[in-house]
């Protein structure tokens, strides 16, 4: 099966209003797929609708992961099925410590929670509340790292490198790497607007997403193409358009 | 000769305060439970186990109803006994303790229970001695009736120890309790009192607890109620002196149809006094938690955190923090909340590889979880223990 992930004329609702139109993307092993686009343009969405997140309704199309059609499967369901979510933005966990997270998801997949967190540098934060007073690096490490521990077959990985410090990109582009390495596939989707993670990660796939829309993918070249021509620009010209 | 006069003023007033409601909580009908009960005291150690009680301890004492009573310390320096075994012993000092800080008159439980109860342990822990291992104090109502046990704590200049007390009721039976407590912690002294509640659908549950701080004392209380209860209401009171430190945290269960109305007030009576009232309330079923929180203060600082999470459509909570400043060198500060778990934390942890119940059972045992400064580690197992129970019987 040369097909991991297989995303087709996907078109998403949240609240009635409509985010994502007729979007596809084909993720096959071996893929580090890079999801661009400027702000506000339907990445995150597209994420979440691929994971199922309860609010994000799917009107047209179909998402199929293993050869099995999940589209209309609830969240739990899919990530039991090897598929995960790195959030752009974890909500804040009153009273729940980061230890206590990583020992659970180590529990169930078998790992190192203190091998986990010496490789993101946030030993410190094992004992401090999920997510409660992290600065923006902080916050992505503690993430990458509950990926690591949940052991995905499939991490879809939402703005690692937004808010993010040149120091903190660089452990948390190693981590996914490591990441990326151990999931059967060694495939990922990474949604990022600004790029900067492509200073140590290098895309074999290159979408770009425009109001709602994938637009155009290609190989390495379309990344330098972008940060030349910006997206817009770029879109324009892919579509012939002066 | 003192003690005896003392004694007899005190069934005096009680005698006068027969019929005097509590201003907070359900009024029961306490002539109810004077009846005699037949049956054979007997422990349930699985009920018993279920609070964490743990007969191994190097010091305890367990009561069963009012008619058993078995107490020891094999620890040098802490001594327990059963109260009424110190006021023979010790005139003179029970004089001193006994009643001192509440009022037998205070309301008809205090009055029933001076007049009517039976046992209750006396601790001491003499100066400077520490002891990491917690005083297990069990206290059991197997057959129902009334169960009244007056419990004197005195923590000795500099010392620092645990009492750990489990109260529980066999199933069916029909019960009221009322612990009287009263605790002294003396100069540099600290007390961590950990109590564990676990009643059942029929009982009514009424402590009266109350301590007094010296300089330089501390005293963190613990309180779990976390089985069903007919209704439970409770309201510590605490007087600090000068550079004392109180922390008190109640979490509190609602389950079916109980009523629970926990809460206490300290009074900020030193310089460099500081009190923390914590709470955290879970409402389940339709059950109603009233948890109010006072504090008085006339110097020092003083903190309220009320917190209440509703699991269920029927259930309701209420918190009442107050602050009263009588003076001007006081800080005084509450934070309150009350809502239901955050779908999204729910869907966060789904998506972490969590199934919904373990995601909300996560939420509940983090709500509950407190940081409290100062507490040893074999203490902290105990805690760990209860949060997790906790976190289980409110799924």
């Amino acid at each position: 099966m040369k097909m991991v992930l297989g995303v087709k004329d996907l078109s998403v609702a949240i609240s009635g209003r409509v985010i994502i139109r007729n979007s596809s993307i084909l993720i096959e092993r071996d893929s580090l797929v890079f999801l661009l686009g400027p702000n506000g343009s339907g990445k995150s969405t597209f994420l979440r609708a691929i994971i199922g997140y309860p609010g994000v309704e799917v009107i047209s199309g179909n998402i199929i992961f293993e050869g099995e059609d999940l589209t209309s499967k609830p969240m739990e369901y899919r990530v039991s099925r090897g598929l995960t979510l790195a959030h752009q933005t974890p909500p804040k966990l009153t009273g729940v410590r980061m230890r206590q997270l990583l020992e659970a998801l180590c529990r169930k997949t078998g790992c190192d929670p203190l091998e986990i967190a010496s490789d993101l540098e946030i030993k410190h934060l094992l004992d401090r509340e999920f997510g409660k007073g992290f600065s923006g690096g902080e916050l992505k490490r503690a993430e990458i790292a509950m990926l690591l521990a949940q052991k995905p077959k499939l991490p879809l990985i939402d703005e690692p490198d937004s808010g993010v410090d040149v120091d903190s990109i660089e452990i948390i582009a190693s981590a996914i790497k490591k990441l990326v390495r151990e999931t059967p596939y060694k495939s990922t989707i990474i949604v990022t607007h600004s790029a900067q993670i492509s200073k140590y990660i290098k895309p074999t796939l290159t979408c770009i997403m425009v109001s709602g829309e994938v637009k155009i993918c290609g190989g390495p070249e379309l990344l330098s193409e972008v940060f030349i021509h910006g997206f817009r620009e770029l879109v324009r010209e892919s579509k012939g358009e002066s | 000769m003192a003690l005896e006069n003392w004694l007899e003023r005190v069934r005096e007033r009680a005698k006068s305060a027969l019929s005097k409601p509590a201003p907070y909580g359900v009024d029961v009908n306490i002539s109810e439970y004077l009846k005699p009960v037949s049956g054979e005291p007997r422990l349930d150690t699985e009920r018993t186990s279920e609070v964490g009680v743990d007969f191994s301890a190097k010091a305890y004492y367990t009561q069963i109803d009012q008619a058993y009573f078995k107490y020891l310390s094999r620890i040098p320096g802490v001594e327990v006994k059963r109260v009424e075994d110190f006021i023979e012993e010790n005139p003179d000092e029970a004089r001193e303790y006994v009643w001192k800080l509440i009022d037998p008159a205070m309301d008809k439980y205090t009055a029933i229970a001076a007049l009517k109860g039976l046992g209750g342990y006396f601790v001491r822990v003499k100066e400077n001695t520490r002891v990491e291992d917690p005083i297990m104090t069990c206290l059991f109502m197997s057959i129902g009736g009334l169960q009244a046990p007056h419990n004197i704590a005195v923590i000795e200049k500099g010392a620092d120890i645990t009492i750990y007390t489990g109260c529980t009721i066999a199933p069916e039976s029909f019960g009221l309790h009322v612990g009287v407590t009263e605790y002294y912690v003396e100069e540099g002294a600290t007390l961590r009192y950990i109590m564990v509640h676990s009643w059942n659908r029929v009982s009514h549950v009424r402590p009266r607890t109350a301590v007094w701080i010296k300089p330089g004392g501390k005293y963190i209380s613990y309180y779990v109620s976390i089985g069903r209860v007919k209704t439970l209401q409770t309201y510590p009171v605490i007087h600090l002196e000068k550079n004392t430190y109180a922390y008190t945290a109640s979490i509190l269960l609602g389950l079916e149809n109980s009523i629970l109305d926990v809460g206490g007030v300290a009074y900020l009576l030193g310089e460099g006094s500081a009190a923390e009232i914590v709470s955290r309330s879970l409402g389940k079923d339709s059950s109603r938690i009233t948890a109010r929180a006072k504090i008085v203060g006339k110097s020092g600082r003083g903190h309220i955190d009320c917190r209440g999470l509703l699991l269920s459509e029927n259930s309701t909570i209420e918190t009442i923090p107050e602050l009263l400043a009588e003076a001007p060198n006081v800080t005084l500060t509450h934070e309150a909340s009350i809502g239901k778990i955050a779908e999204d934390e729910i869907n966060y942890l789904i998506s972490r590889g969590f199934t919904r119940e373990e995601a909300v059972g996560i939420i509940i045992r983090g709500f509950i979880s407190l940081d409290i400064k100062g507490i040893p580690e074999r203490v902290k197992k105990h805690i760990e223990t209860i949060e997790k129970i906790t976190a289980e019987r409110a799924l």
